[in-house]
């Protein structure tokens, strides 16, 4: 499978501070791929710095390629442009526009082919929640539903990649599978996917690909079924006891 | 003294004064950025009114946008030199670099236009309506319906499309408006065009009422600072019903007290009501 999203020696810095050293990561068309890792492994930086984007101001270095085009030295508005969606952890929609405002205004207009820009009935079919809130302000929405908002934002606006930073967080256990599940249905749709997720054992569910990131390294990666018997997976987030 | 003079007074002045705010109200309610500068650019606008009219020959209906393309040409500029300071909401250096750059404009305007004041007569500051013992001119009523005019259009492209929205989302949340590929730079270009050419277009309007100085536009900065405070920082309603309850306050405190204390019992007003509603007339009580 070709790589949609791929990166090649991303290195992120604080001040004078490595916080993440990822030599190659690459996600295909219609792959799901997980980043697992404890706080302050650089889950969130490793795809804030895909975007460039940050509330902080980090240095990033390395390559960030989407479809074959290097766009490394873009801005992050202008990767979201090209098709590279990132719903960040934490505010992810706008609280003082109601859910229809918030859906109307994630366009930039035609996108090219092979992209698909969600139409609104298209998200109102996929979350038939939002269209019964679809009167109400953002700041008036669930965790869940705010989630989901936030999904339907990136859809409207074609993404060729979505980068989701730990979407299940703050969520009822059943919101859980329900938004892993949606997730899993995009990338089966077509739509390159990394996960970042601190419940291992949900995403394990429905990813492809696992990657453990430790201090801001990638210590073990591979295919799901493969990493759930991996001991550091298996001791550490899936609650199972070394023999 | 006769109360309906001093409403109508009110009237022009309140809406004079709001139409001075509007870029301001803009500006820290989008880009959450003040311009020390603005009085300044306000004076621009009424210098490039009255040269357009004056030395060029222009009508005035034309002087108008000439001004106002000043204005946009002035707040892009001064945009440009500041933006790393806008990006990082450095508001202490943008204060100092906005306070400066109203200097500079004040000393570049006494350069080109001379010290000496002028008068900008247009075809609708001369001519006077008596009605009873009432009197006021085309100038004023010129100035209150573009006024209305000017915030009506304002408050529909806010509220309902596409450009609203997206300054909206700016306002809102920056980082979170840069997600959704909006180049968050250029709204803050557009965000001080607009303030530089509203102010100008204030200047136009207002200015033809006094004489014209280069030392002007102080006290159009504190009464700018009043209204956008008292409206409720970045509401464009707000703003307006602000500067109309400053004209008349400022009116009737003329009449019945003393013009002189004006402003000192304007922000009298102002510091009861943020005492009161820290948000401003258009938060609710007590807070935002």
């Amino acid at each position: 499978m070709s790589a949609i999203l791929e990166t090649h020696d991303l290195v992120v810095a604080y001040g004078g501070n490595q916080a993440l050293a990822v030599p190659h990561l690459a996600v295909a068309r219609g792959e799901l791929v997980g980043v697992v890792g404890a706080n302050g492994a650089g889950k969130s930086t490793l795809v804030n710095s895909l975007l460039g984007w940050s509330r902080g101001r980090p240095r990033i270095t390395g390559k960030v390629i989407l479809e074959g085009q290097d766009i490394s030295l873009l801005p992050s508005f202008a990767r979201v442009r090209k098709g590279l969606l990132l719903i960040p952890e934490g505010k992810l929609i706008f609280g003082t526009m109601s859910v229809a405002e918030n859906l109307a205004s994630a366009s930039i207009g035609a996108v090219p082919d092979g992209r698909k820009a969600y139409s609104v009935e298209e998200i109102y079919d996929l979350f038939p929640r939002l269209k019964e809130r679809r009167g109400h302000l953002g700041s008036q929405l669930s965790g869940g539903e705010r989630q989901m908002l936030g999904i339907a934002r990136a859809l409207r606006l074609g993404p060729s990649a979505l980068l989701l930073d730990e979407p299940s967080i703050g969520l009822a256990p059943r919101l859980v599978a329900t938004v892993l599940q949606t997730v899993r249905q995009l990338a089966d749709d077509g739509l390159a996917v990394l996960l970042v997720e601190q419940n291992v054992s949900a995403a394990i569910e429905v990813v492809d690909r696992l990657v453990l990131l430790e201090r801001g390294s990638v210590i073990a990666e591979g295919p799901a079924a493969t990493m759930r018997d991996d001991p550091r997976i298996a001791e550490a987030y899936l609650g199972a006891h070394a023999a | 003294m006769n109360l309906t003079q001093q409403l109508i007074n009110g009237l022009v002045l309140g809406h004079a004064y709001a139409l001075i705010a509007i870029g301001w109200t803009v500006l820290l309610g989008v880009a959450r950025l003040v311009n020390f500068g603005h009085g300044q650019m306000y004076m621009l606008g009424a210098f490039m009114t009255w040269f357009s009219v004056s030395r060029l020959g222009l009508p005035y209906l034309a002087a108008i946008p000439v001004a106002m393309m000043a204005g946009v040409a002035v707040g892009y500029i001064m945009q440009r030199v500041m933006l790393r300071l806008t990006l990082a909401q450095d508001l202490v250096s943008i204060m100092i670099v906005t306070l400066g750059f109203g200097y500079v404009l004040h000393g570049a305007a006494g350069l080109i236009f001379g010290s000496t004041g002028q008068i900008l007569e247009t075809p609708l500051s001369t001519r006077d309506i008596y009605w009873g013992d009432l009197w006021f001119t085309w100038q004023d009523i010129a100035i209150v319906l573009v006024a209305m005019a000017f915030f009506a259009i304002l408050k529909y492209v806010i509220d309902n499309t596409g450009i609203g929205r997206t300054a909206r989302m700016v306002a809102e949340d920056p980082p979170l408006a840069l997600l959704a590929g909006i180049d968050v730079k250029k709204v803050y270009f557009a965000v001080f065009a607009f303030e530089g050419a509203a102010v100008a277009l204030a200047g136009a309007l207002v200015a033809p009422r006094t004489p014209i100085l280069t030392s002007m536009g102080f006290d159009e900065v504190i009464i700018t600072f009043v209204v956008v405070v008292l409206g409720g920082i970045g509401s464009v309603t707000g703003s307006y019903v602000a500067g109309i309850a400053l004209g008349l306050f400022t009116a009737f405190f003329g009449a019945l007290v003393s013009p002189a204390y004006a402003t000192a019992a304007a922000f009298g007003v102002l510091i009861s009501v943020l005492v009161l509603r820290p948000g401003g007339l258009a938060a609710a009580p007590g807070g935002r």
